[in-house]
C-alpha cells in the first residue's frame, strides 16, 4: 500500500515517568484525513512531534512518502519538514511583521530563492482560502478564523505530502471552526495529501475519514 | 465606585514581583548593576573632585595662614616693600604681616618657602609660626637667624630630613644651606611649607626690597576694604582667602563639571537600560497583568508593582554604586591624583565622604530606576485587559506611523539651548542642549530605523532569514528603539567626545608645529634665570645663529582668577613668527606698548584688538592690544609683550627661556652641550635643554594624560550601553521563542534561524551605530563650539576621528549580532521548538 | 627694678612666638655670657637728654613707667606702660634687608581699676624698621605702631597706648632730677660684676591726661615713676623670681628696693636707694633690704600665692625704717600666658606716706627654671 504516512510499532514514554503509548501503528493514504482523539495528557501532541521529526520515539518507525525518518539527521529532517510537511497550529502563529502574502509564502521561500514564484504561489493559496485580496494586509487586521485560514494556506502552499494539524480550531468559535475545517478538509483532499488532525473536538473529528482514539496500547478505530 | 485599593492587593503584588524576580534574577541583577555603575562613576568623580578641591583649598589656606585679607603681588616680581608701613597703618587694619613667598625645592621635596617676620605672623597668621626643637644649644635668637628653617611635617618627610639637619634649599635660582631648627606644628598634614626669617629670605634668595604678600588682620573690614585700594602698590591686588581658593576652583571648574557630566551620562545610560529591561519585562507580563486586572487589580496596581520593582532595583543599584564609588574614588586618588590626570592640582588629596553628594547620587540612581520602570508600566496599564488577554503576542502593526514630531521638537530645542550664553562661566545651556539632543535622537530612533530599513523592506528578498530580520526590525522599530536607547546615548556621547578630543588634539598638534619653530629650547627651572651676561655668553655659542630669550611670569589680573602668563619675548626678528595669530593685527598708537593677547585671555577678560588694557606690572605703562594669538598651552590666558619694553618698564632683564635657531650644519646635541658648558656652574643643573620633537611629544603626552579619564568614563558608558543592548536583545529574542518554534516546524533550520538573528542583531547594531554617530556628530559640534570655548576658552576646527567612528560602528554591529546569536541559541533549543503549543 | 622681669618677659615673648616654653631657660643660660655686646661697667656718667634715648649696642633696654592716677570723680587707678628694646644678635654682618632683625621692640600696658577689681592689659611687639617701630638715639622716642613714648623738648614725656579695653593718653612731667641708681648709675644685679645694668629713675612725675574705657574718655591726674635701664647681661643662674618696689613718698622722697629670690626662696641679692626730699641719697647694700610678707593672696586662675602685702625694711643712716606695702586691690595678677607672657603680679600699692608699685615674679613657677 502506498500510504503517505506509515507508522509502525511506535513506543514513547516520558523519561522516568510513564509509558505514553507502545506498539502504535498508523497508515494514512493520499487525500485521507485522519483525526486522532484522546484524553488530555495521553500523548497526542507527542505523537505529532515524533511524526514531524521534532521528537524521538523509543521504538518503532515512521515513513513519510516511503522514506524512513529514523536514520535522517537533523538537517535532513529539517529539509523533510520544509518540503514534505505542512503544519497548522492552534495559536495560528502568523508573524505580525510580515504581510499575509509573505507569511503564506514562507515555506516556498525556504525552498526556492525566487520571490516572484513564492508570491504567486502564496497569492493563489490565499485566493484558495478566500482571502485573495488580503495579501498585503497584516495579521493585526484579521479575525481568528481568517488567521487560521492563512495558516492553512501556509500549510498547503508548498504542496506537502503530509499535513499535521494540532487542535486547529481550538481558538475558534464553533461556526467559524466548522467553516475553517470544511475548507481544510477540501484543500487536503484536493491536493492529495495525507492529513493528521489531533483534536478534542467531536465536531472536528466529524470531518475526518477515520477517527482514532489514542490509548496507551496504540490507536483504536472509533468507527469506519 | 472607586477602584479597589492597591494597598489591599499588596499580597498579590508581592507574589507578582517575587515571581518575576525568581524567574529572572539575572535580569534584575543586571539592571541593578547598570544603575550601580552609573551611580558609582558619578559619585567617584564627584568625590575625587571634591577631595582635590578641598586639598587645594587647604593648601591655599595653609600657605596663607588664614589671614583676614591679603595684598598679593600680581606676579613673581613682587611689589615694593615700602608699601608695607602705609598698608599696615591703613584704616581698619589691625596688623600686617609681610611675606616673601617662593616656590622652593630641597632634597627633591617641593614646597612653598615663606619668609616671615615671626612677630607679625604671630599676630596675623599664627598657624605659620614654627616650634623650635628643644635642645641644649637651642636659643630663642635662632628665630631670627638667617639660616634657621622651619618645615611642615610633610615637607620634612618629603625631604628625608630631620630637625637639626642642614639642607640645601633652591629657590628663585639660588641655592642656600639652611638649618632645620623646628617644625610648623599648626600646618596641616599634607601641606608642603617651609618658613625662614623674612630678612633671610630677602637676602639669601635675591628678593631685597620686594614682598610677595602682605597678610592683614582687620579691625574694621569695611573701613579696610574702602581704604586699601587707593594704597596698593603697583603690581598688587587685594585677595581674601576665598578669592585665592577660587583661583584654583575657577581654573579647574570647567574640567570638573565636564567630568561630572560624563559620569552622569553613565547613569543616564543605566536609566535607559532599566527602561529597556522593564519595558520587556512588562511586555512579557502583559497578559499576566491583564489577567490580574480582570481579577480586580486596579490600573494603578500594575504601575505600583512595576514601580516597586524599579525602586528595589534603584535601591540595590544605587547602594552598591555608592559603596563602589567610594572605593573607586580612593583607588583613583591613589593612582591618578586628585585631578584625575588633568594637571590642575598637585599634591595628595585625602578622600572625604560627602553625605550630601551621596544622597544626591542615591536620589539620581533611584530616579533613573523609577522613571525607567514607571514609563513602560503606565503604557501597559493603559492596555485594555480583554484585548491583551486574547492577543497572541505583541500587537505589532508594521503600517503604524512612527511619530517624528517629538524628536524634531526635542532636537530643535537642543539646538536653541546650545546657542545660549554660559551661566557663571559654565556651559550649562550647552549641557542642557546636549541632553535635549540626546533625548531627541532617542525619540527619533524608531523613525530612523524605519527610514533606514524602508528601502530594503520594500524590496523582494529571496533569503528567508534576511527577509525575516529586516521585516521584523522594520515592522517593530519601537522594539529596536527600546533595545538601543541607552546604546545610542552612550555612542553619541562617545563619538562626540572623540570628535572633540580629536579636533582638540589635532589643533594642538598643528599649533605645536607652528609654535616650536626653533631648533633647540632652553629653560631655567625652579625660578632660576639667565642674567644679561649669561645671555650674551649663550648667544655666542658656536653653531647658534639666533637666540631669542623670553621671560614667563604668572600675572594676577583678578584676585579670584588664576594668574595669566605674561610672556616677554623679542617681537622683532626671527622669533616673531612663533606667534600664531588669529585675525589681523592692528597698529598700536605711538607711546603705547603692544600686547598680543592669547585667545583664552581675550575671552576671559574681554580684551579685543585696539583696546587699551591695564596690566598690573610695574609702572603706569599704557598697553594696547595689537592682536590675538592662538594658544592651547595656557588655559588661564597669556599675553605677550616685547622683551625690550618689558625690561624698560620692570627693570627685570632676567630671562628664563630661550629658543635657539642653529646655523646650517650645526648639530643640536653638540650645540646644546656647548651652551650648557657656557652656563654658570650654579645654573647648569637648573637648565633643561630640549629639541622641538621632545617638547612636542611631551606636550601631546600631557594632553593625552589629561583626557585619559575622559576616555575611561566614555568606555564605561559604552560598556553599560552594550550591556543594555545585550540584555534587551536576549530578552527580546527569548520572548520570540514561539515564533522560532513555528519557523522550525516550517522547516527553517537552526542555522537559518541563527543567521536571521545575527543579521537582525547586526542591523540593530548598525541602526544604533548610525543613529549614535549622527547624533554624536551634532553633539560634537555643541562640544566644540559651545562647551569647549565656554569652559576652556579654546576654539578649534572639527576633525572627525574616522577610525574611532568606524571602530565604534563595527564594535556595535558585532556585539549586537553576537548577542542576538547567543540569545538565539537558547530560544531555538529543542524544548523551545515545542513552545509553539504553549499559550503563554 | 623691672630688669629681671623684662628679661624673663622678653624671652617668654620670644618663646611664645616659637610656641615652646623650653627655650626660655635655654635662652637665659645661653645668653648668660653674651659675646659681642658692650659690658656694663662702673664709672660712667649719664648725659641727658642723650641717655633718655636708645643705646642700641646693648642687648636690652627699657622705658618703664608705673603710677597712680585719679579721675575727676576721685577714683584711684594704677597704670603701667613699658617699652623694651632688644638687640637679638651682636656682631652679625651688616644687613641689606630692611627687615633685618637688628633691633626688636616690645611694649606692655596695664590698667588696675579697684572699681572692677580687674587688671586690663595689652601688648605690642615688632622688629624695628619701616617707621613702624623703633627707638630713637639722642632722646626718648620709642614707637610700636600706634604705641609711643617720647620726650618733648620741654622735658615732658608723652605716652600713648591703645590696648583691648582701654587707652592710655598721658603726659608725665618731671618734678625732680633723674635719680641714678646703684653706683652713679651702675646697678649690680648679682654676685658677678657683669650682672649689672645702667639704671636711672625719674620719680615724682606729675601726670595729666586721659584714660579711655569702653569708649568713655576720662581725664586723669596723678603721679608716676619712670625707670630707665639698659644692659647686656641679665639674671644670675639659679634665680627663681624677685620682689621689686618703687615708691613716691608724700614728702618728696623716692624709695626703690628689690630682692632676688633663689629657688630655695632665700634672697640671693638685694639693693635699692632712698632719695630724701633734700636730694641726699642713701644707697642700700644687699644686707640693708628686707621684705617680710604680711598678707597673701591666692589666684584662683593660676593657683599662684603672692605676698601682695609686705613689710619692707630698709636700713637707713637714721636707723631701720619700715614700709607697709598695701595693694590697691589684691587681684593685680597678670596672667598673659595665652600671649606667651609669664604669670606675675604687678600692682599699685600704698604705704604710709607714699604710693607706688610692687612687682612679684616667680611665684606661679620659677621664672628662669
Amino acid at each position: 500500500m502506498s500510504a503517505l504516512l506509515a507508522v509502525r510499532g511506535l513506543a514513547k514514554s516520558v523519561p522516568g515517568l510513564r509509558q505514553l503509548f507502545a506498539g502504535l501503528d498508523l497508515a494514512v493514504g493520499a487525500g485521507e484525513l485522519v483525526a486522532i482523539v484522546g484524553e488530555s495528557g495521553v500523548g497526542k501532541s507527542t505523537l505529532l512531534n515524533i511524526i514531524a521529526g521534532l521528537d524521538e520515539a523509543d521504538a518503532g518507525e515512521v515513513r513519510i512518502a516511503g522514506d524512513l525518518l529514523g536514520p535522517l539527521d537533523e538537517a535532513a529532517r529539517t529539509r523533510l519538514r520544509r518540503e514534505r510537511i505542512g503544519f497548522v497550529f492552534q495559536a495560528f502563529h502568523i508573524l505580525p511583521y510580515l504581510t499575509l502574502r509573505q507569511n503564506v509564502g514562507l515555506p516556498v521561500a525556504l525552498v526556492s530563492p525566487d520571490p516572484v514564484a513564492a508570491n504567486a504561489r502564496a497569492e493563489a493559496m490565499l485566493a484558495r482560502v478566500g482571502l485573495g485580496d488580503r495579501g498585503d494586509g497584516y495579521a493585526r487586521d484579521l479575525s481568528g478564523g481568517e488567521l487560521q485560514r492563512v495558516a492553512i494556506a501556509r500549510a498547503l502552499v508548498h504542496r506537502p505530502a503530509l499535513i499535521l494539524a494540532d487542535e486547529p480550531t481550538g481558538n475558534l468559535d464553533p461556526d467559524t471552526a466548522a467553516r475553517v475545517l470544511a475548507l481544510f478538509a477540501d484543500a487536503v483532499r484536493e491536493g492529495g495529501a495525507a492529513a493528521v488532525i489531533v483534536t478534542h473536538s467531536e465536531a472536528t473529528a466529524a470531518v475526518a475519514d477515520r477517527v482514532l482514539t489514542l490509548t496507551p496500547h496504540g490507536l483504536v478505530e472509533t468507527h469506519g | 465606585m472607586a477602584e479597589p485599593g492597591v494597598v489591599s492587593a499588596r499580597l498579590a503584588l508581592g507574589w507578582l514581583i517575587a515571581g518575576e524576580w525568581r524567574a529572572h534574577p539575572a535580569r534584575f541583577l543586571l539592571t541593578a548593576l547598570a544603575i550601580a555603575v552609573g551611580v558609582a562613576l558619578g559619585f567617584a568623580v564627584h568625590l575625587i573632585n571634591g577631595s582635590a578641591l578641598a586639598s587645594f583649598d587647604g593648601a591655599v589656606r595653609g600657605v596663607n595662614g588664614a589671614a583676614d585679607l591679603a595684598v598679593r603681588a600680581t606676579s613673581p616680581l613682587g611689589f615694593d616693600e615700602r608699601a608695607y608701613p602705609r598698608l599696615s597703618l591703613a584704616p581698619g587694619v589691625a596688623d600686617a604681616s609681610p611675606v616673601v613667598s617662593l616656590p622652593a625645592q630641597a632634597n627633591g621635596a617641593r614646597f612653598t618657602l615663606l619668609g616671615l617676620d615671626a612677630i607679625r605672623a604671630a599676630a596675623v597668621t599664627p598657624s605659620l609660626i614654627g616650634a623650635q626643637a628643644r635642645g641644649p644649644d637651642a636659643s630663642t635668637d635662632a628665630l631670627f637667624d638667617d639660616d634657621g628653617l622651619f618645615l611642615s611635617r610633610t615637607t620634612l618627610a618629603a625631604a628625608h630630613a630631620k630637625t637639626g639637619d642642614t639642607i640645601t634649599v633652591a629657590a628663585n635660582g639660588r641655592r642656600v644651606r639652611l638649618r632645620i631648627i623646628g617644625l610648623l606644628p599648626a600646618v596641616a598634614e599634607g601641606q608642603a611649607i617651609g618658613v625662614i626669617d623674612i630678612a633671610a629670605a630677602q637676602e639669601s634668595f635675591g628678593r631685597l626690597g620686594r614682598l610677595d604678600r602682605l597678610d592683614l588682620r582687620l579691625a574694621d573690614a569695611a573701613a579696610a576694604r574702602a581704604a586699601l585700594p587707593d594704597l596698593l602698590p603697583a603690581g598688587s591686588v587685594i585677595a581674601s582667602p576665598d578669592t585665592v581658593a577660587q583661583q584654583g576652583e575657577s581654573l579647574s571648574r570647567a574640567y570638573r563639571v565636564n567630568l561630572d557630566m560624563l559620569a552622569l551620562v553613565a547613569l543616564l545610560t543605566g536609566g535607559f537600560l532599566v527602561y529597556s529591561a522593564q519595558s520587556l519585562s512588562v511586555a512579557r507580563r502583559l497578559r499576566a497583568f491583564a489577567l490580574l486586572r480582570t481579577l480586580g487589580l486596579p490600573r494603578s496596581g500594575i504601575v505600583t508593582a512595576v514601580a516597586v520593582e524599579g525602586l528595589a532595583i534603584g535601591l540595590v543599584g544605587a547602594g552598591v554604586g555608592l559603596a563602589a564609588g567610594y572605593g573607586l574614588a580612593s583607588v583613583a586618588l591613589r593612582w591618578f591624583g586628585g585631578d584625575l590626570g588633568g594637571g590642575y592640582f598637585r599634591g595628595d588629596a585625602g578622600l572625604a565622604f560627602q553625605p550630601l553628594a551621596a544622597a544626591g547620587f542615591l536620589g539620581l540612581g533611584l530616579a533613573a530606576a523609577l522613571l525607567g520602570s514607571i514609563l513602560p508600566a503606565r503604557a501597559a496599564a493603559r492596555a485594555a485587559p480583554a484585548a491583551a488577554l486574547k492577543a497572541s503576542g505583541d500587537p505589532v502593526d508594521p503600517r503604524a506611523r512612527v511619530p517624528w514630531k517629538p524628536a524634531v521638537a526635542l532636537l530643535a530645542a537642543g539646538g536653541v539651548a546650545a546657542l545660549l550664553p554660559p551661566i557663571a562661566a559654565l556651559p550649562l545651556f550647552g549641557f542642557a542642549g546636549i541632553a535635549l539632543l540626546l533625548a531627541g535622537g532617542i525619540a527619533g530612533m524608531p523613525w530612523l530605523a524605519r527610514r533606514l530599513l524602508g528601502p530594503w523592506a520594500r524590496r523582494n528578498i529571496a533569503s528567508v532569514p534576511r527577509l525575516l530580520a529586516i521585516r521584523h526590525l522594520h515592522g517593530a522599530p519601537g522594539a529596536a528603539a527600546t533595545a538601543l536607547c541607552g546604546m545610542v546615548a552612550s555612542t553619541a556621547l562617545m563619538i562626540a567626545m572623540a570628535t572633540m578630543v580629536t579636533s582638540f588634539r589635532g589643533a594642538v598638534d598643528e599649533w605645536l608645529g607652528e609654535v616650536l619653530a626653533a631648533d633647540l629650547y632652553l629653560r631655567a627651572e625652579g625660578g632660576a634665570g639667565f642674567d644679561p651676561a649669561t645671555q650674551a655668553r649663550l648667544a655666542a655659542t658656536p653653531g647658534v645663529s639666533a637666540l631669542a630669550f623670553s621671560r614667563q611670569l604668572p600675572l594676577t589680573i583678578r584676585a579670584d582668577r588664576a594668574p595669566l602668563t605674561l610672556i616677554a619675548r623679542p617681537l622683532t626678528g626671527p622669533s616673531a613668527r612663533l606667534l600664531v595669530p588669529v585675525g589681523r593685527p592692528i597698529a598700536v598708537p605711538p607711546g603705547a606698548i603692544a600686547v598680543w593677547v592669547s585667545e583664552p585671555a581675550q575671552r576671559l577678560y574681554g580684551w579685543n584688538p585696539g583696546e587699551a588694557i591695564r596690566l598690573p606690572v610695574a609702572g603706569n605703562a599704557r598697553f594696547v592690544v595689537a592682536g590675538i594669538w592662538r594658544d592651547y598651552a595656557r588655559q588661564a590666558g597669556a599675553v605677550v609683550i616685547d622683551a625690550a619694553a618689558y625690561t624698560r618698564i620692570t627693570g627685570d632683564a632676567t630671562r628664563d627661556e630661550a629658543a635657539a635657531t642653529l646655523a646650517p650644519g650645526a648639530r643640536a646635541d653638540a650645540v646644546g652641550r656647548g651652551m650648557r658648558a657656557r652656563l654658570p656652574a650654579g645654573l647648569r643643573d637648573a637648565v633643561s635643554l630640549a629639541e622641538p620633537s621632545t617638547l612636542r611629544s611631551f606636550a601631546l603626552d600631557l594632553f593625552d594624560r589629561s583626557f585619559a579619564v575622559t576616555y575611561l568614563l566614555e568606555a564605561v558608558a559604552i560598556l553599560v550601553g552594550l550591556a543594555g543592548v545585550a540584555a534587551t536583545i536576549s530578552a527580546q529574542t527569548v520572548a520570540r521563542s514561539r515564533e522560532f518554534g513555528m519557523l522550525r516546524h516550517l522547516g527553517v533550520s537552526k542555522r537559518q534561524l541563527t543567521a536571521m538573528l545575527a543579521q537582525e542583531g547586526a542591523l540593530l547594531g548598525l541602526v544604533g551605530a548610525v543613529a549614535g554617530v549622527l547624533l554624536g556628530g551634532v553633539v560634537s559640534q555643541v562640544l566644540i563650539h559651545v562647551v569647549n570655548p565656554q569652559s576652556f576658552n579654546f576654539t578649534m576646527e572639527t576633525r572627525v576621528p574616522v577610525g574611532t567612528v568606524l571602530g565604534v560602528i563595527a564594535a556595535l554591529v558585532a556585539a549586537a549580532a553576537a548577542t542576538a546569536v547567543i540569545a538565539g541559541r537558547r530560544a531555538t533549543a529543542a524544548d523551545a521548538v515545542l513552545a509553539v503549543r504553549e499559550d503563554w | 627694678m623691672p630688669l629681671f622681669l623684662t628679661a624673663a618677659r622678653l624671652t617668654a615673648a620670644l618663646a611664645a612666638l616659637s610656641l615652646a616654653a623650653a627655650p626660655v631657660v635655654a635662652a637665659a643660660q645661653a645668653t648668660a655670657a653674651p659675646r659681642g655686646y658692650p659690658v656694663v661697667r662702673p664709672g660712667i656718667a649719664f648725659r641727658f637728654p642723650a641717655d633718655h634715648g636708645a643705646h642700641p649696642a646693648y642687648r636690652t633696654e627699657w622705658w618703664y613707667a608705673t603710677g597712680w592716677l585719679r579721675t575727676a570723680d576721685g577714683h584711684d587707678l594704677g597704670f603701667q606702660i613699658t617699652f623694651f628694646r632688644v638687640r637679638p644678635k651682636a656682631g652679625a654682618t651688616p644687613a641689606r634687608s630692611r627687615f633685618a632683625p637688628t633691633q626688636l621692640m616690645f611694649a606692655h600696658a596695664a590698667l588696675s581699676d579697684p572699681a572692677t577689681g580687674r587688671l586690663l592689659h595689652g601688648e605690642r611687639a615688632a622688629r624695628a624698621g619701616f617707621g613702624l617701630a623703633g627707638a630713637r638715639i639722642g632722646d626718648a622716642d620709642v614707637t610700636i605702631r600706634d604705641w609711643r613714648l617720647r620726650r618733648l623738648p620741654d622735658g615732658r614725656f608723652v605716652v600713648r597706648a591703645a590696648a583691648p579695653g582701654f587707652t592710655l593718653d598721658l603726659t608725665l612731667r618731671p618734678t625732680q632730677p633723674p635719680l641714678a641708681q646703684g653706683l652713679n648709675g651702675y646697678s649690680r644685679k648679682g654676685a658677678r660684676p657683669a650682672e649689672a645694668s645702667y639704671y636711672y629713675s625719674l620719680p615724682h612725675l606729675a601726670v595729666t591726661g586721659a584714660v579711655t574705657r569702653q569708649g568713655r574718655r576720662a581725664p586723669v591726674t596723678g603721679q608716676a615713676w619712670l625707670d630707665r635701664e639698659w644692659s647686656s647681661d641679665y639674671l644670675a643662674p639659679g634665680a627663681a623670681g624677685w620682689d621689686w618696689t618703687g615708691l613716691n613718698l608724700d614728702d618728696g622722697g623716692a624709695l626703690m628696693a628689690f630682692r632676688i629670690r633663689g629657688k630655695d626662696g632665700r634672697t640671693m641679692w638685694a639693693g635699692g636707694s632712698l632719695r630724701h626730699p633734700d636730694g641726699t641719697i642713701e644707697r642700700f647694700t644687699p644686707a640693708d633690704v628686707h621684705f617680710r610678707p604680711l598678707g597673701w593672696w591666692t589666684s584662683r586662675a593660676t593657683g599662684a600665692r603672692y605676698p601682695v602685702a609686705q613689710e619692707l625694711s630698709v636700713r637707713l643712716r637714721a636707723g631701720i625704717r619700715r614700709f607697709r606695702l598695701t595693694p590697691l586691690f589684691a587681684a593685680q595678677e597678670l596672667d598673659a600666658r595665652g600671649s606667651g607672657l609669664p604669670v606675675y603680679w604687678e600692682g599699685a600699692v600704698r604705704t604710709q606716706g607714699g604710693r607706688g608699685y610692687l612687682e612679684l615674679t616667680g611665684y606661679q613657677a620659677p621664672l628662669a627654671m
